[in-house]
């Protein structure tokens, strides 16, 4: 079925090639689209993400602007109180808001009071930023600084614990709050309030909360944050392979050079501790506008590469289905066309190697049934046609038998007829002769001429008779020349001319035999016979009355030609091509008219000659002379 | 006065042998005839005949053919000596052809005649065996 095969597999390659470039287009489609509403999302993420630091701060900021309005406050650094009073009731405060620092600072920016042990007072702080802002503007300060190691320590050898135990360095991110105190618009003080980051989580997991809802997915948090000093992770709620939070981890240098190197942000999926989130990183200034570290906001990637695959798989799933069913459809579609089709062809086939009986019987309503329909019928007329050509063929062949056997018959009853014709021919001649010769008493003239006349039909029945018996045995191929070694002259010319005897005599004419004496043939001394009684006996018939008949012998390398001619009124040109033929007849001329012949005797004579191997023709000049020669082949050798 | 020569003439067809007995003595030859080989054998044997005319070919109920005759002559002490002249009524007989030479086969074949027979021709051929035929005398 090769049609079959083709078509299957041209579908085929076709559906696998739309197949994959759908599947190709929908991978990039799909990863593009989540991709692009991921990143977006990311974005929003981060947002949200400032948003919660921004608001942490300024609730630190109100709280602290609070507190600078307190009348004690104001009053111990307004008119000089002792500031230690003071202590455990910022301490307490300090430890309300959660806070790791609450300084209160002198207008020269020099620390008057510490709310954490050890106390530390008295160093100037005029080089923290937020402070320095305030002294500048009179206006609160907000917002992240770098606390090295000289500042922490001063401000308490735990928060260097803390510090170390996050990142293995000395150094902290502080996220404070520094407002002025001022009595009747007269600065008198500063207090800084403020947390450490390192190792804080408030934040981070603030972010994680408001901005993931802490979804978790496979056991892993949807939603991470991160605050990076530089580019350590020193508060996180990331997660390592413990379980345990991964702080003192580092970022990527890639994201570190772009975000810390150019200060602009980097979105994208990132590796966290391993495992892919879609994460975008901010870079955090302090109030100056350097650059202190990094925000990151992530989402775990998972859950939308899950989401991708799941919705690619679908949408996969939903091609390849719909591809299989469509092939489905096509293939079986397709089958039941070319099915029929190959019905068809093999039903041609036997056709066209005879089997006319063979039908296809498919019985449709559309072209292919139509083309089937017209199939059988065809089959039919030609089995119709063959039978009636089978019939018509065998009518001819009992014909044709029939004819033979009637050709036959007639030949046969020819010879057999004309073969008992001979016997009352034979003793009628005699019995004539005898009389006509007076042998049984003389005749008068009368008598003589009437049976003369008599004797001449005879002669013409005599010759008739045998002609149509020579023919019936040349029909019959009875007619076989047995070649012999024989004497011409004895065996042929002699008895031929002895048997003319008689009408050579009436006629008065004479007779010049010129063949060699002892000439030996190579033929049959029968067949040859005939031939030269043939044409002995009209040389005598045609030939003028006392002219004279020569026959002659000439011989040629391995020809010998034989002839015999006559004076007499010669053949017309016109007739010299039917002579040989059969029926043939020269009695149109009134000179040759009183003349009969059967007409048969120079086709016998043709035949007799051809048998022989060699040819027979006639020359003639009318009005004088006509001359008929035969040739034998083989050599002829002379009896000398 | 010489004796009349005896010729016995064997045909199986009447018509022949009515004719040429009718010949034969309108020249003064006596004739017996037969139309049977074995016939015509007895015959030969009661009458010794001078000549023999026989037919070579017997279209009647099977019998011995001119030749197959010819030999029984030749071989029959009784008949041996008389000479044969034979009539044919075809010129091929049986598939054999003849040619004119006797020979010791053939010895008391004198000579073929081909029907039909011309008187003349056949006397001939008869004073050829016989010798100048005698006039019938009264």
């Amino acid at each position: 079925m090769k049609l079959q095969t083709k078509f299957t597999l041209a579908i085929l390659v076709i559906f696998a090639v739309v197949a994959v470039l759908m599947a190709a287009l929908t991978v990039y489609e799909v990863n593009t689209l989540v991709i692009g509403l991921a990143e977006n999302r990311v974005k929003i993420y981060m947002r949200a993400a400032w948003e919660i630091m921004d608001a942490k701060i300024a609730r630190t900021r109100s709280a602290l602007e609070i507190l600078a309005q307190d009348r004690p406050v104001v009053d111990v650094l307004a008119y000089g109180g002792v500031p230690d009073r003071l202590r455990p009731f910022l301490e307490s405060v300090r430890r309300d808001q959660k806070m790791d620092v609450l300084n209160v600072l002198s207008p020269d920016g020099k620390v008057m009071l510490r709310t954490r042990a050890p106390y530390n007072t008295g160093d100037d702080l005029t080089s923290d930023p937020l402070v320095r802002q305030v002294l500048a503007t009179k206006q609160p300060a907000a917002g992240y600084i770098v606390m090295e190691q000289e500042r922490l320590d001063v401000e308490g050898s735990e928060l260097v614990e803390r510090t170390l135990a996050v990142g293995g360095e000395p150094r902290g991110m502080f996220a404070g709050v520094a407002v002025p105190v001022l009595e009747n618009g007269k600065l008198v003080g500063i207090i800084e309030m403020g947390g450490l980051i390192n190792g804080a989580t408030e934040k981070v997991d603030a972010i994680r909360d408001a901005v993931f809802a802490n979804e978790i997915y496979n056991g892993k948090p949807v939603g991470t944050a991160t605050i990076f000093l530089d580019d350590l992770r020193i508060s996180t709620n990331v997660l390592d392979q413990s379980g345990r939070r991964a702080v003192g981890t580092h970022a990527s240098k890639e994201v570190a050079d772009i975000v810390l190197g150019q200060g602009v942000p980097w979105t994208g999926p990132a590796s966290v501790v391993g495992t892919p989130y879609l994460a975008q990183y901010d870079p955090i200034r302090d109030p100056d506008g350097k650059i202190i570290g990094m925000l990151y906001v992530g989402e775990l990637e998972q859950k939308y590469s899950d989401l991708l695959r799941r919705t690619l798989f679908l949408n996969l799933a939903v091609i390849l289905a719909g591809m299989t069913l469509a092939f489905l459809a096509i293939y079986f579609l397709v089958r039941g066309i070319v099915r029929p089709i190959h019905a068809l062809s093999e039903a041609t086939h036997q056709l066209a190697a005879g089997d006319l009986s063979h039908r296809v019987d498919i019985q449709r309503s559309d072209e292919i049934g139509d083309l089937a329909q017209d199939f059988d019928r065809m089959g039919e007329r030609l089995q119709t046609q063959r039978d009636e050509l089978e019939n018509d063929k065998q009518q001819l062949t009992t014909l044709s038998e029939q004819l033979q056997t009637t050709n036959r018959n007639y030949i046969e009853m020819l010879g057999f007829v004309t073969h008992e014709l001979k016997n009352p021919l034979t003793s009628a001649i005699m019995g004539l002769y005898t009389v006509k010769d007076g042998y049984l008493g003389e005749l008068n003239a009368a008598q003589k001429k009437s049976l003369e006349s008599v004797a001449k039909s005879l002669d013409y029945f005599q010759d008739m008779v045998r002609n149509y018996l020579d023919l019936s045995r040349l029909e019959q191929g009875q007619l076989v020349a047995k070649k012999r070694h024989i004497d011409l002259q004895t065996a042929v010319v002699e008895p031929a001319l002895d048997a003319l005897d008689r009408q050579i005599q009436d006629r008065r004419m004479t007779v010049e035999n010129r063949i060699p004496q002892g000439l030996k043939v190579e033929a049959d001394p029968t067949l040859l016979r005939i031939v030269y009684d043939d044409l002995l006996s009209n040389a005598v018939k045609y030939g003028r009355e006392g002219a004279g008949i020569l026959l002659e012998a000439q011989e040629s390398d391995d020809t010998l030609t034989l002839s015999v001619r006559n004076e007499g009124e010669g053949i017309p040109p016109d007739k010299k091509g039917q002579l040989f033929q059969r029926f043939s007849r020269l009695d149109t001329t009134p000179a040759a008219s009183g003349k009969k012949g059967t007409g048969l005797g120079l086709f016998i004579c043709k035949e007799i000659v051809e048998k022989h191997g060699g040819q027979i023709w006639a020359d003639s000049k009318v009005g004088e002379w006509a001359k008929f020669s035969f040739t034998l082949p083989n050599g002829v050798a002379h009896n000398g | 006065m010489s004796k009349r020569q005896r010729i016995l003439v064997v045909d199986d067809d009447v018509q022949v042998v009515d004719t040429v007995e009718t010949l034969l003595q309108s020249v003064g030859y006596e004739t017996i005839h037969a139309y049977r080989t074995e016939a015509g054998m007895d015959l030969a044997r009661q009458n010794k005949p001078d000549l023999m005319l026989l037919d070579v070919m017997f279209s009647g109920p099977p019998g011995p053919d001119g030749f197959e005759t010819s030999r029984l002559v030749q071989s029959d002490p009784e008949l041996k000596g008389i000479p044969i002249i034979m009539l044919s009524g075809v010129k091929t007989v049986m598939g054999l052809h003849y040619d004119f030479s006797p020979d010791d086969t053939w010895l008391p074949i004198k000579a073929f005649l081909e029907k039909p027979l011309r008187p003349d021709k056949l006397l001939r051929e008869i004073e050829k065996v016989l010798g100048p035929r005698e006039k019938a005398t009264a």
